[in-house]
């Protein structure tokens, strides 16, 4: 049987590439009725369906490809509703019919209607059987020949001679299919099945209903389905709806019926009694009418001009969806992207990542202008190497901001429309061009409220690319987003600058305030010792002039010695009150040009014999010229005289050290600095913090008035000056007092001449 | 103390024309002498206090030829101690002064050689008094010393420019005191 292995084969791969049944032209004409009408229902049109196998087959196929899991799809109306309506409609318009020659060359009249008839007893048996559900036995009877309808319509040439062999030979119509074609219908059928998705419970049906064994419950839940399609089958057989008139009803419905429970009169009853209802659903359903082929056609070709209309309507629709849901897509990406970002940098990488990956660009040069114009920060990002450069361009003093006259346009191409880039972003091409490549480019502005934030340069991948309004749609889409994003971030910049600047003058404040505190309290000072002069001169005086009286008449040393100890003691009260007085009303300084190395040396050489006294070491280290500082010399002098008394003071106990007074010239700040540092024991910190507080002495209770550093500090301020303390336990103190250089003075020309 | 008087001040200090004085003196009433190659008369202190107390004139006028002094100061203790400083030097005839009203009176009435003068007064200061008497030709002569328990020496230029002659801070020497004085008096 070689041949009838190359025809099974044949007919399995033929088999393989179908996809739909055609119909009846009747069924098909009538089916056409009900979807062209204005408004289809869906009853009618599930009534024209669910009475022939090729439309039933159909639908279940739509709804499973829809995607509706097969085992759910047990009855026509699950399957109506797994598709919608308008899809159904749209679907069924597409309708195929079968030649009307090759209706009659194989009988499909016959076969259409053991098919009903087999659904219809499937459907009465299941009903009273009460296991199986009506609907679902109606289905599977209806489709349980599946594989005979796909044979005659495929190759009706070698059915007819199936059918012949039947004719001739009275035989088993299964026989001869497997004689002539190698393969019978119900294994072709379950092929078809199993091609489609049906649920396992249908293969089984139209597989197995020849079986005389079957299982009693071949799919678990689905009931003894093959069985009663079985018994279906064989009581239409026996009532005439063969599919071939000389076709032998088979033997075993009684057999089949006892062993679902039924007696063999009562499956005879049933089978009358669908003979009976037959009449009533294949009249309307078109099974037996014969339409002319002029009324075929038109009713064909009116459906396939539905069909058009449908069509573009529908692909307009998808086509515009498409687009939306892209650009919303987009929007929701890069807005969700957006939000994370918080610097202008971040959001223009965002913008130009997105822009570049998903708009299909070569390359993409968001910008963002300063809020006050003065600069540029953009960054390019391209197609192949991503973010490839940031840049900061300043603009401030740039006149080629301004858009260029379009005759000057020309270096990039000839001049294009608005939103060519060379008319309005010559400068940003300036800057880029030579890495962009060939143009042509476009830009496209970021505004918020008419603001105009930055933009966007950037070239299609493909240069002859002729923009689409849905691109145009999505980039200005792309750029608002990104506009607002910016003007965000430049918001949430300018709020930490302000923050800054706030904390700034707060600061400010805070030492203004502090000055202020530190004047008020001079002030208060002075006046009240203004004040204690008067009030403690006059005793003074008359304590000092009663005590000089004695001395005067006393004519015992000791007691002379006693007396005028008593009149040194008042005028050092006197000279504490005066010095009190000076520091809170210090004299303005004379000010003049002043060689500080001079100062420093004549400071150091004014302090050494106290230092040798104290066993201290006082030297200087200086350049040998410095620029001169514009100051009070005397108050000055004396203000680091202060300085190196203290420090002096602080290595006495020691009976050792040294301290040095250096000056050094800062170029870069125009300045030079005077730094008295003592290796002595340093202050702790608490001594440290209140070192510039007049009568807080860091010495040892009464030793010192504690004038000396707040003066020198007051004096150095008052000077133009700046003074520093450094000092820690261990580490000695370190002094610098700062002037600015004084700028130099032109010598006259005759001093000049002399060198 | 001076010792020897010429006719003129012998007649000031009796309150006689100085023809009367050099009539006693021709006469031998009041014994005296030449000064030596001239005609000026001379008279010794002990014969003028002779003649005056064998003609009943009060000796008041002879003591007047110590320098006056007003001392101005509202502090009791600096007037006593100030007082107590000039009557032991010998050279001074002392007043005293409690406030810037008084001196103007007692600068009318005692015509102070010297006044030794608190800057600041309880009425007014030291200033307007200064401005006061040199505001008076009659005491064109008067010199101004302000001792001040202040320290401003823009003060003190002040004061010097209204007239004052010299300017002490308190507490003071007063050896330096007594010396200033002298040295304004060329004593």
């Amino acid at each position: 049987m070689a041949a009838s292995g190359l025809q099974r084969r044949r007919i399995e791969l033929l088999l393989d590439k179908v996809d739909r049944l055609p119909t009846l032209p009747g069924v098909g004409l009538h089916l056409l009725g009900q979807v062209m009408a204005d408004r289809p229902g869906r009853r009618a049109v599930q009534m024209a369906v669910e009475v022939d196998a090729s439309l039933a087959a159909r639908v279940l196929k739509l709804a499973i490809d829809l995607g509706t899991p097969a085992e759910t799809l047990t009855s026509i109306d699950a399957v109506f509703d797994a598709i919608p309506l308008e899809v159904l409609v749209a679907d069924l318009l597409s309708v195929e019919t079968v030649e009307p020659d090759v209706v009659h060359e194989v009988h499909l009249v016959r076969l259409w209607r053991h098919l009903l008839a087999a659904g219809m007893a499937a459907q009465v048996i299941a009903t009273r059987l009460g296991t199986v559900r009506p609907e679902t036995a109606l289905l599977a009877g209806i489709l349980h020949d599946i594989g005979q309808i796909a044979l005659p319509i495929l190759m009706p040439k070698a059915y007819a001679q199936v059918l012949q062999r039947v004719e001739a030979g009275g035989g088993d119509l299964i026989q001869a299919e497997r004689e002539i074609l190698g393969v019978d219908h119900a294994v072709l059928g379950r092929r078809l099945a199993q091609q489609w998705g049906f649920a396992q419970s249908l293969q089984n049906v139209i597989w197995l209903h020849h079986q005389a064994q079957v299982p009693a419950a071949d799919v678990p839940g689905a009931g003894p389905l093959t069985q009663v399609v079985r018994l279906a089958d064989l009581l239409v057989c026996q009532e005439g709806f063969t599919y071939h008139p000389s076709e032998q009803p088979r033997e075993g419905a009684a057999e089949v019926a006892e062993r679902l429970g039924f007696s063999g009169a009562h499956a005879e009853q049933i089978g009358r009694q669908v003979v009976a209802a037959f009449q009533q659903n294949v009249g309307p359903a078109g099974i037996d009418a014969l339409p002319s082929a002029d009324e075929l056609r038109r009713a064909l070709a009116a459906a396939n001009v539905r069909l058009g209309s449908l069509y573009r309507h529908e692909y307009a629709r998808f086509h515009a969806s498409t687009h939306e849901a892209r650009r919303s897509e987009l929007l929701i990406r890069l807005n969700a992207q957006l939000a994370k970002c918080h610097t202008a940098r971040e959001v223009l990488e965002t913008v130009a990542t997105t822009a570049v990956q998903a708009l299909g660009l070569r390359f993409a040069i968001p910008y963002l202008r300063a809020s006050d114009g003065a600069y540029v920060e953009g960054i390019r990002c391209t197609a192949e190497a991503g973010i490839e450069e940031q840049f900061l361009y300043d603009i401030a003093s740039d006149t080629a901001l301004e858009p260029p006259p379009a005759d000057d346009a020309a270096p990039f191409g000839e001049p294009g429309p608005p939103v060519r880039a060379e008319r309005v972003e010559g400068w940003l091409l300036e800057r880029q061009g030579t890495r962009l490549g060939r143009g042509p480019f476009y830009t496209i502005a970021m505004s918020v409220e008419d603001t105009n934030v930055g933009g966007m340069l950037f070239a299609f991948a493909d240069p002859d690319h002729e923009r689409t309004t849905h691109e145009s749609g999505e980039l200005v889409a792309l750029a608002s987003l990104a506009g607002i994003a910016l003007k965000r971030a430049q918001a949430e910049a300018d709020l930490g600058t302000l923050s800054e600047e706030l904390a700034e003058s707060n600061r400010d404040l805070q030492a203004a305030h502090q000055r202020e505190l530190q004047q008020r309290s001079a002030a208060s000072l002075g006046e009240m010792a203004a004040g204690a002069a008067h009030e403690i001169n006059n005793p003074l005086a008359i304590i000092s002039g009663r005590a000089q009286q004695l001395a005067g008449d006393e004519k015992d040393p000791a007691r002379r010695d006693i007396l005028t100890t008593i009149v040194d003691q008042a005028s050092r009260i006197s000279d504490i009150i005066t010095e009190l007085r000076l520091f809170a009303r210090p004299q303005p300084p004379d000010l003049q040009p002043v060689d500080p190395v001079a100062l420093a040396g004549q400071v150091a050489e004014e302090f050494q014999p106290l230092a040798a006294r104290s066993g201290v070491h006082v030297c200087t280290e200086s350049p040998a010229i410095a620029p001169a500082i514009h100051v009070d010399p005397k108050q000055v002098a004396a203000a680091i005289g202060a300085v190196v008394r203290n420090g002096i003071e602080a290595c006495a106990p020691a009976g050792a050290g040294t301290v040095s007074v250096s000056v050094q010239v800062l170029a870069a700040r125009g300045s030079v600095r005077f730094v008295i540092a003592d290796d002595g024991p340093g202050m702790d910190p608490k001594v440290r913090a209140r070192v510039f507080d007049p009568f807080y002495s860091g010495s040892q209770a009464g030793r010192r008035r504690g004038l000396g550093l707040p003066k020198a500090y007051r004096a150095v301020l008052a000077n133009g000056g700046q003074m520093a303390l450094e000092s820690a336990p261990g580490l000695g103190t370190t002094v610098r007092i700062t002037f600015e250089a004084a700028a130099p003075a032109p010598a006259p020309a005759g001093e000049q001449a002399q060198g | 103390m001076k010792e020897v008087y010429s006719t003129g001040e012998a007649a000031k200090i009796c309150r006689v024309s100085q023809q009367t004085i050099i009539r006693c003196f021709d006469s031998g009433k009041l014994e005296g002498f030449y000064v030596p190659g001239s005609r000026f008369r001379r008279i010794p202190r002990e014969s003028l206090v002779k003649f005056m107390k064998e003609n009943s004139i009060p000796l008041t006028n002879l003591d007047s030829s110590k320098k006056k002094v007003l001392v101005v100061d509202d502090e009791a203790e600096i007037v006593d101690l100030l007082v107590d400083v000039l009557e032991r030097d010998g050279r001074f005839e002392v007043k005293t002064a409690t406030c810037g009203y008084d001196a103007g009176l007692l600068t009318q009435q005692f015509h102070p050689d010297v006044i030794v003068l608190d800057y600041m007064l309880p009425d007014i200061n030291a200033n307007v008094v200064c401005k006061t008497i040199r505001g008076n030709p009659a005491l064109e002569d008067t010199r101004i010393i302000i001792i001040s328990a202040h320290i401003e020496d823009e003060v003190s230029a002040k004061l010097y420019e209204l007239g004052a002659n010299a300017f002490l801070h308190k507490p003071f020497q007063i050896d330096a005191l007594v010396g200033k004085i002298a040295e304004l008096l060329k004593l």
